[in-house]
């Protein structure tokens, strides 16, 4: 007989729910995901001619990824380091289970840093179209949760993982249309660009927060975007297998 | 139907790249005993453990948990036991009550149970005043009891123990111990890991002697001192401490000598040969002899002489163990 699904679905929330009441405070996660957007737009935008109204969906798009990402690259090293991992790894559960639970934590991390993003810059922009934005957000936020936890997979140690990671996530920032159209990107980086997926990201908060609405297209970003979660989970969970095993 | 055994081990190997930490070993633990893993550092025990616990996957062989494969079968294998490691697993940022929760919520335990088996076990270790304090600020008796509550809170049949006592002080070894005793009275199988011999000897109704990946016998712990009943020890001291360890090494049919503390251990072929050497010698040197006595061998001895260990090694990685465990 196999184990109910419900069991493990239940486990995935409970490892979730025990990261967020652990990590959500602690320094690198505020540092990375709550002040890092800003401090990046910020600097990008100074001296420029950047619209607030045309930054914003960016802006938003970086908050659910600095913020998913940033808890990824505390929770998986620090408990590899301390010893707590082997509590999961000992439970009656998968390894899927606890890569869910844990990507599920930084999603909810991303997601409430994009909502706040977005309710500090409303009245700097139009109000967007509501499911298309929370949408949006979720798959986003949850496709980044599972980028971060990638990133983070082969390191048993926060100062280990914590740089690759953001060398890695900054670079994206300036390749994905965060800052700046990627239509005024050279080709060659336009190639690279279309094969991250924080410009679907942006892509579809463009279209919920304000741009011409094309639901095909909105529904090609998302489901790239879940393409890319799907990737990026089992990607985690083999590198994780081979570092533990 | 025939009773399962707890544990049963079948050519079990683990390979660390090209290094062979466990090299295929055999062995069974039966429902409702203190089996004892012993062996020096790095001979093996916690990759053992890890493979048997679902930590890690074996590179070869088989590992039956009551009968479930941790291999094809882990989830039900794991529910079957509990696990303290020697490395704290409990969430320093949490409090004691929530870390024991939080394992019972990923063994499934009931909402109502869970809260009731929390209280018991949290009163039963002495720690429940301390139920909504965080982790962080316990001390480590403290929290390798409160590492054994979390690993019984959903009742497993099996108890997997690494180093329980390791770099604790020697009240929280003995409640420790105790509390395995206790364990296994009301009907908890305990399969430990240990290198202090003399716990092993105390708790265990039967032992595998582990070395260099490589079980070297299974046995009861009287049983491995019979196979070193050959060898006598003499154990004496003098008025004067001072070492005299080569000059002692030179008395009539000693075979070695080991200092401990301000006494000599002679291990002789013939006491009744050595013991007369040994006032002569007293004599000649102007010492008086404070102290003797024959001693019966001790599992340790057993130990030395399966695993060629000396004893001055084991007291050095038993006080490399207590300083690495603070």
């Amino acid at each position: 007989m196999t184990r109910p699904w419900s069991e493990d679905t239940k486990r995935a929330f409970y490892i979730a729910e025990k990261d967020v009441k652990i990590y959500f405070f602690k320094g690198p996660n505020l540092t990375f995901g709550l002040l890092l957007p800003v401090v990046l737009y910020l600097a990008f935008s100074i001296g420029r001619t950047v619209e607030p109204a045309q930054a914003i969906p960016g802006l938003v798009a970086m908050a659910a990824f600095f913020g998913a990402g940033a808890i990824q690259a505390v929770s998986l090293p620090l408990e590899r380091r301390t010893g707590t991992f082997n509590m999961l790894l000992t439970a009656p559960t998968s390894l899927f289970t606890i890569i869910l639970g844990k990507t599920l934590a930084g999603f909810f991390f991303g997601a409430v840093l994009s909502l706040t993003y977005m309710t500090i810059m409303l009245p700097f922009s139009t109000l967007p179209n509501l499911p298309l934005f929370f949408v949006g957000i979720v798959v986003s936020s949850f496709a980044f949760s599972a980028f971060g936890l990638f990133l983070s997979s082969p390191f048993g140690d926060i100062p280990q993982a914590m740089p690759p990671a953001t060398v890695v996530r900054i670079a994206m920032v300036f390749l994905c249309g965060v800052l700046s159209p990627i239509e005024m990107m050279p080709t060659s980086l336009q190639a690279v660009a279309y094969s991250l997926p924080l410009t679907y990201s942006v892509n579809t908060l463009n279209q919920a927060m304000g741009g011409a609405i094309n639901i095909q297209m909105f529904l090609i970003d998302l489901a790239v975007q879940i393409f890319y979660s799907i990737v990026f989970l089992a990607a985690a969970i083999w590198v994780l297998k081979r570092t533990i095993e | 139907m025939p009773l399962e055994s707890a544990v049963e081990v079948s050519n079990l190997t683990k390979y660390y790249g090209k290094l062979l930490a466990v090299d295929h070993i055999n062995f069974t633990v039966e429902k409702g005993e203190i089996f004892g893993f012993l062996g020096p550092n790095g001979a093996g025990k916690t990759t053992t453990i890890h493979m048997l616990t679902g930590v890690t996957k074996p590179t070869s062989g088989t590992a039956l948990i009551s009968g479930f494969n941790i291999m094809s079968e882990p989830a039900k294998a794991k529910e079957l036991v509990g696990v303290v490691p020697e490395v704290s697993c409990l969430y320093d940022e949490m409090t004691a009550w929530d870390n024991i929760n939080f394992s019972a919520k990923l063994h499934s335990v009931p909402k109502e149970r869970r809260e009731t088996l929390a209280k018991e076990l949290l009163e039963l270790f002495g720690l429940y005043e301390r139920c909504n304090d965080r982790v962080g600020t316990f001390s480590r008796g403290m929290k390798r009891r409160l590492m054994i509550a979390t690993a019984l809170v959903h009742e497993p049949e099996i108890l997997f123990l690494d180093e329980p006592t390791t770099g604790l002080d020697v009240q929280s070894s003995r409640q420790i111990r105790d509390l395995i005793k206790e364990l296994n009275r009301n009907g908890t199988t305990v399969f430990l890991t240990t290198h202090y011999i003399e716990e092993a000897d105390q708790l265990c109704q039967r032992v595998a002697i582990i070395d260099r990946g490589k079980i070297i016998t299974v046995d009861t712990p009287e049983k491995l001192k019979t196979t070193v009943q050959a060898e006598r020890i003499i154990e004496v001291s003098f008025d004067r401490v001072e070492d005299m360890t080569n000059k002692l090494q030179r008395l009539s049919s000693v075979r070695d000598v080991v200092a401990a503390g301000d006494k000599f251990r002679l291990y002789v072929e013939d006491p009744s040969e050595t013991l007369p050497s040994i006032f002569h010698f007293a004599k000649k040197n102007h010492l008086k002899v404070t102290s003797v006595s024959t001693l019966r061998p001790t599992l340790e001895d057993a130990f030395v002489k399966l695993t060629g260990l000396r004893p001055e090694v084991m007291a050095i990685e038993k006080e490399h163990a207590k300083s690495a465990g603070g």
